[in-house]
């Protein structure tokens, strides 16, 4: 299912907010291949929305190195623009524009392929219409393509975010506890989606989850974050129950250390 | 013990609750005589004259005998009159929409660093402050009698009012929307576009309909100061002493101002 090409790679990696003097990620090396599929676990305040919000250069690194795609993502890259149109983003609350057909919204996930003064006046091409034309169908919305997306259910709201990321032709998609906002019936709906759009791109699918057991059985790998830290990194089938108990029953403590 | 006297017993217990300070009091009832007393002191200033009073009502019936029946032989004029101030407050509303929009971009604290939109605020402040009458004069004085004066003094004084309201539009914007687009590879341009205009459009349009309809009361006035408009004729009339001709522009602006507030909140209620 993979190749050898690296998607991600994290050497040495430290984030920090500015009000803690406390690291929030702190990574000394990760490495993910080209077509993994990946979910990222850990309590809320592990570092899980930072360290996705680091690979979509959303943030920052204060020191070490960060390569997307083989390319260096640094602050003022030339082709930053380029590399993040490639790393597509699903998001918790969905941030759709609420107001905007489910076709708008799609179309202008192609914003990042579009000129500036052609995309002020509209200007898309044929083919980016074609684009999002197709990821709606993919995403089985064609029926509701021009109504407003605050007429459409969580779950639709989300295929939505789905198709959106779709029409920027990532290589990696990043989702941010995607099905968090959702009935459980619709979460595994919505997982089964991203599943299946990341597969038949052989795009790198990088989610957090809440709920461990999700993770076991929508991701090869799983990535283990506390308090900023990996602490597991491994195969699926090897993320026991005792390894869950061991990263949630140690937050608590780390949290009081915080405080 | 039955169960509602369980309940009331275990509230009971419960004696945390916050109790007025008596800073809270002081503030509370200090306020109020503060209030009851600037009123006393305001009233002094109407030095209240009894005899005015009581010859007032034979007054107020003088002045509307008078001005009835209304002189409909100047209701060209009045219709005409109307429309230009119509055309003063349309052309004034849309000049500062055009100003203001560049202005509230720059004073939105969520599209621009402090050292932009605090600067920008406070100068919005400074011009709100300029009373339109004192502008109106300011532009008769330099330009003449005539509604163009009338037009450049509605189109400063509301674009310090519609700035501020455009800003704040602007800050209503949800920043969910607008990281997603940034994550697509947006640039600033396209996200101000996308991410923010196409959520708050509505209510750039809302602020500009009211702000059109205050600016024909605040056309209607000018008049008075000789830039332009209805304003012009009713107080040419009623120095005059012709009331009756005055009751037939002040029926005409009514009618107007009923009519274009009823519109615009019609389609103000429709925008969503």
């Amino acid at each position: 299912m993979t190749d050898n090409t690296e998607a991600i790679h994290i050497s040495n990696v430290h984030v920090q907010y500015k009000q803690s003097d406390k690291p929030t990620l702190n990574i000394e090396h990760l490495l993910i291949s080209q077509g993994e599929r990946i979910a990222l676990v850990g309590s809320s305040g592990s570092g899980k929305t930072t360290l996705l919000r680091l690979i979509n250069g959303y943030l920052r690194p204060k020191s070490g190195s960060l390569h997307i795609l083989g390319e260096e993502m640094t602050a003022r890259h030339a082709r930053r623009r380029d590399l993040r149109r490639r790393v597509a983003f699903v998001f918790q609350g969905f941030n759709l524009v609420e107001r905007a057909s489910v076709f708008e919204n799609v179309l202008w996930g192609r914003l990042g392929y579009v000129g500036t003064l052609a995309s002020i006046v509209g200007g898309f091409t044929e083919k980016d219409k074609q684009i999002a034309l197709s990821v709606i169908q993919e995403v089985d919305l064609l029926d509701q393509i021009e109504q407003r997306c605050d007429t459409l259910s969580g779950g639709q709201q989300q295929r939505v975010g789905i198709a959106r990321a779709l029409a920027q032709e990532p290589d990696i998609i990043l989702a941010d506890e995607p099905v968090s906002s959702l009935d459980p019936g619709l979460a595994d709906d919505v997982l089964q989606l991203l599943l299946n759009v990341s597969v038949a791109r052989s795009a790198t699918l990088l989610m957090s989850l809440h709920q461990p057991d999700l993770a076991r059985q929508y991701a090869q790998r799983i990535i283990a974050l506390q308090s900023g830290q990996i602490v597991f990194d491994g195969k699926a089938e090897d993320f026991t129950d005792a390894e869950i108990k061991h990263i949630y029953r140690q937050e608590p403590t780390t949290m009081s250390e915080i405080v | 013990m039955s169960i509602g006297e369980q309940q009331t017993d275990s509230y009971s217990k419960l004696k945390g609750y916050p109790k007025p300070t008596l800073r809270d009091s002081l503030l509370k009832y200090g306020g109020l005589a503060i209030l009851l007393i600037a009123f006393v002191w305001a009233f002094n200033a109407l030095d209240v004259n009894e005899n005015a009073l009581r010859n007032s009502p034979a007054n107020i019936l003088n002045f509307l005998n008078r001005a009835t029946p209304p002189d409909m032989s100047v209701m060209d004029v009045a219709i005409q009159a109307t429309l230009e101030t119509l055309q003063i407050a349309l052309l004034g509303t849309v000049l500062s929409a055009i100003v203001s929009f560049p202005l509230g971009l720059l004073a939105a604290s969520n599209l621009t660093p402090g050292w932009i939109h605090l600067p920008i605020k406070s100068f919005l402040t400074i011009v709100r402050a300029i009373p339109v009458i004192l502008l109106a004069l300011l532009f008769v004085s330099a330009l003449g009698l005539g509604p163009l004066p009338g037009v450049l003094a509605v189109a400063i004084h509301s674009t310090g009012m519609l700035s501020k309201f455009y800003a704040e539009a602007f800050e209503n914007a949800r920043p969910g929307p607008l990281e997603a687009l940034d994550s697509a590879g947006a640039n600033w341009w396209q996200k101000i576009r996308y991410g923010v205009l196409s959520q708050i459009a509505p209510d750039l349009v809302r602020d500009s309909l009211f702000r059109l309809e205050l600016n024909i009361r605040e056309a209607e006035i000018l008049g008075l100061v000789g830039a332009g408009g209805i304003g012009f004729y009713i107080q040419l009339y009623s120095r005059a002493f012709q009331y009756q001709k005055v009751a037939t522009m002040t029926i005409v602006v009514v009618i107007i101002a009923v009519l274009v507030e009823q519109t615009s909140v019609a389609i103000r209620r429709r925008l969503r």
